[in-house]
């Protein structure tokens, strides 16, 4: 009997390890009929619901400050922003950028292993933004990490352009030159 | 009895774990970029680095930003299944929804439609409309990226095991592992418990048995495999096969989550097959654990009643004193370690030893707190919605912060503001006196006088009216020489000069006769640059006067704008600080409830254990009065 019972109680604690579903995935008592492609959704009641109407509230108020941010420091008129992106990635492996606008450093950037994995997946950095002048302007960048057959390898692009009254957005590509066996450094300016 | 009616609980607990085994690949399936796409926008670019370094909050806040300047219009409806995905992440199920519903009505390309339906029906299970989630589900076209394939084949799972039809989810699922060479362990586990519901436990069984044999890769398929050999174990052993039971749970590691289950229902195997010395090895490993662990606590009780088997009765009654006073510490451990909970020492705890950067779903307990009797709490942990809910509250935490922040940096933003203010108020006198110093009209005057003069002059061919410096001086000069000659009119003498003077007079006039056209068209030229000149000048001038009619009132809106944001911010603080406070006393309740439960089940341990005392010691006396019976 003993035995049993003690078996019993072992299993159950075994049994509950095992489970745990949350309340999302429990099986709701009724469920309203759909009505177009948006069945009623609504918050969950409760503090949960709560929750969920704060949070959406906390996101469209920092969409509106990030907004106003920008408007304020960078307004469009005299706004320039500078990106990075890299291709496959193969024939470099980037540990840092660093750029000169108009001869002057505005950003030195150090990168993670996760940060690279990021540029590799298709993001794009936005490594500066700021404010110009309308005029001619110059961006030196320069790279480093290792190259092929994994040497330290360092190499600079440079852009002259022309800034008008709309924003100016610049992208620093680091792209794998498969014919050349090399890495590439382009620069593109977005229209 | 009781053995009786837990013997179907394996597979319904089963069947649960499926469902959470689905949660938890699923939960963090926001829809990133299509592998190889094309980058159209940079700020595109720049959400997808955010969301691909794991800051989802930054990621979908800057996207919106940049929907709001409308720069990533080139992935308009891309950029619209991520928001979605990532609202959903965050719980907001109405936001998301929304979200795909319109895409899906605004008639969206093939590939963004599929996403967009599966989405709507994890959402719509996730809230518990399973009709409407299959209907959704049945949409889905050929389009689906195939990462998504696997989630989208056990969201159907679980709606058919919602309604209980286990054979179709495993249909389902067999069909699915037959087309896939390399299905993941999730959807093998799965298609184990879906057999085993369905009434096919024999297939079912030997899934998992074939999952419990299988080598793998990471932590994540070891705990799996290490609970699919202890689930078949339990059953095995509820199945009254305790050989079988054995070299299943032999399987499972010796260091792990599951450890502790399969070393006891090891020893139970042993105990079934009346082999009570070989259930005393794994048992008495286990007396060596934490002893907040359930297994570790049901061997205290276990130990005792494998010396009384083998006969050992002093041994048995000591090991179930011990065991009688362990318990009775561990209840007095729980109920410090429910006052400590109470005292919010759980969630501080928590929060310094697992810090995390931004509000996100895939943040998980990595390192427990220190506090008194701290074992107690991995069963707690272990629970979905403890974690949920904890979540929540370390959500509320980070959404404090942000704000705070936000209240901070506006701050300095409305003194910067009034320092431009100050700025412009203070060089607007000098602008103005520059601006005031330049009469475009008496410009323009002067310029309608050139004009007139000029057409004067080209009506008349007036040659002279161009003559440059030299000329002019050459013209004068001529003047002077018929002066003089005209003075000394008899002088015979003086006829050669008067007739060099002619030929002069006629050769200039020739010459600027034969200039005249391209003076007058180079004079024209200049009137047409002048003319763009002044415009510019009026330009610049209307602008200055915009300006300084304008940037008082942008200056102003700006101001307007900060002090409108303020006010949300201000709003919000309180919210999220009372939030934070409920939800703290409903993680800390969740916790508290969880070592109620383990309170009560050392109660229940510490009774079987007196009761067993009790046993022995009437075994004693029965034996005593035997002997004392057999001398008289």
């Amino acid at each position: 009997m003993t035995q049993s019972f003690i078996r019993a109680l072992a299993l159950a604690a075994v049994l509950t390890a095992t489970s745990g579903v949350s309340g999302a995935d429990r099986p709701a008592a009724a469920a309203p009929a759909a009505s177009g492609v948006m069945a009623s959704i609504d918050p969950a009641p409760g503090l949960d619901g709560k929750i969920q109407v704060v949070k959406s509230d906390v996101i469209k108020l920092n969409r509106d400050l990030l907004v106003l941010e920008e408007e304020l420091l960078f307004p469009a008129n005299t706004q320039v922003a500078l990106f990075v992106s890299m291709d496959v990635g193969k024939l470099f492996s980037l540990d840092s950028v660093q750029i000169k606008l108009d001869d002057k450093v505005v950003s030195s950037y150090l990168y993670t292993p996760l940060e690279v994995q990021a540029l590799h997946r298709g993001g794009v950095q936005r490594v500066y933004v700021g404010n110009l002048r309308a005029g001619p302007h110059e961006i030196v960048a320069f790279f480093t990490g290792q190259g092929p057959h994994e040497r330290d390898y360092k190499r600079g692009a440079t852009v002259k352009f022309d800034k008008d009254t709309d924003p100016k957005y610049i992208e620093l590509q680091i792209k794998d030159s498969t014919g050349k066996l090399q890495p590439e450094f382009d620069v593109k300016i977005w229209q | 009895m009781r053995v009786r009616t837990l013997v179907h609980r394996p597979w319904r607990r089963l069947a649960a774990g499926m469902a959470l085994a689905f949660a938890c690949s699923a939960g963090g399936a926001a829809p990133a970029a299509e592998p190889g796409q094309v980058i159209k926008n940079p700020h595109y670019g720049d959400t997808l680095f955010h969301f691909y370094k794991g800051r989802y909050f930054t990621a979908v806040t800057t996207l919106m930003a940049s929907q709001h300047f409308d720069r990533v219009s080139r992935h308009a409806d891309e950029a619209e299944v991520l928001r979605g995905g990532l609202l959903l992440s965050y719980g907001l199920h109405r936001e998301a929804g929304e979200i795909f519903a319109q895409l899906i009505e605004k008639g969206a390309p093939p590939s963004v439609r599929d996403r967009a339906w599966f989405f709507l029906a994890k959402i719509r299970y996730q809230r518990g409309f399973y009709a409407q989630a299959e209907e959704a589900i049945a949409r889905i076209g050929d389009k689906l990226p195939r990462e998504l394939e696997e989630e989208r084949s056990l969201l159907q799972a679980n709606l058919l095991l919602a309604r209980a039809d286990y054979a179709g989810a495993a249909t389902l699922l067999n069909g699915y592992l037959a087309d896939k060479k390399d299905p993941s362990f999730f959807t093998r586990y799965n298609l184990g418990v879906a057999l085993i519901r369905s009434g096919e436990i024999e297939r079912g069984s030997a899934l998992l048995d074939e999952l419990g044999r299988m080598p793998a890769d990471n932590e994540e398929q070891r705990t799996l495999r290490d609970k699919a050999n202890v689930a078949l174990g339990f059953a095995a052993l509820q199945g009254k096969r305790p050989e079988a039971a054995r070299i299943v749970l032999e399987r499972v590691r010796l260091r792990s989550l599951q450890s502790n289950k399969a070393l006891l229902g090891f020893g139970w195997a042993a105990a079934s097959l009346k082999e009570p010395k070989k259930a005393l090895v794994p048992w008495m490993e286990l007396l060596d654990r934490d002893a907040s662990d359930s297994a570790v606590l049901e061997a205290r009780i276990a130990v005792p009643y494998a010396y009384a088997e083998l006969g050992a009765y002093g041994q048995a009654l000591e090991r179930y004193n011990d065991a009688i006073a362990t318990f009775e510490r561990e209840s007095a451990g729980l109920d410090e370690s429910i006052v400590a909970i109470r005292a919010g020492k759980l969630l501080t705890g928590l929060m310094e030893r697992n810090p995390g950067e931004e509000m996100g779903w895939f943040w998980n307990i990595r390192e427990l707190p220190e506090m008194p009797h701290g074992g107690h709490l991995a069963q707690v942990f272990a629970q979905h919605e403890f974690q949920e809910a904890f979540k929540n509250y370390r959500d509320l935490q980070f959404l404090a912060k942000n704000l705070q922040d936000w209240q901070d940096n506006l701050g300095v933003y409305g003194d910067m503001l009034d320092n431009r203010r100050q700025a412009y108020a203070k060089r607007l006198p000098d602008v103005r006196a520059k601006a005031g110093g330049i009469d475009i009209e008496a410009m323009r005057k002067r310029r309608d006088e050139v004009a007139g003069e000029l057409e004067r002059v080209v009506r008349e061919a007036d040659h002279r009216a161009f003559a440059d410096m030299r000329e002019r001086g050459l013209m004068d000069r001529l003047a002077s020489v018929g002066s003089a000659l005209e003075a000394a009119d008899g002088d015979a003498s003086l006829a050669p000069a008067r007739e060099r003077a002619r030929l002069a007079a006629g050769a200039l006039t020739w010459q600027l006769a034969q200039q005249f056209p391209a003076r007058a068209w180079e004079a024209k030229k200049a009137l047409t640059a002048i003319d763009a000149n002044l415009a510019e000048a009026r330009d610049r001038d209307a602008a200055l006067a915009q300006a300084q009619r304008e940037e008082p009132l942008r200056q102003e809106r700006f101001a307007g704008r900060i002090v409108e944001l303020d006010r949300r911010i201000r709003g919000l603080i309180p919210k999220v600080a009372a939030l934070s406070r409920e939800q703290q006393g409903q993680v800390q309740e969740l916790a508290v409830a969880e070592l109620e439960r383990q309170k009560e089940r050392l109660a229940i341990y510490a009774t079987q254990a007196r009761y067993a005392v009790a046993q022995l010691y009437d075994r004693a006396n029965l034996a005593k009065k035997d002997d004392d019976a057999t001398k008289q």
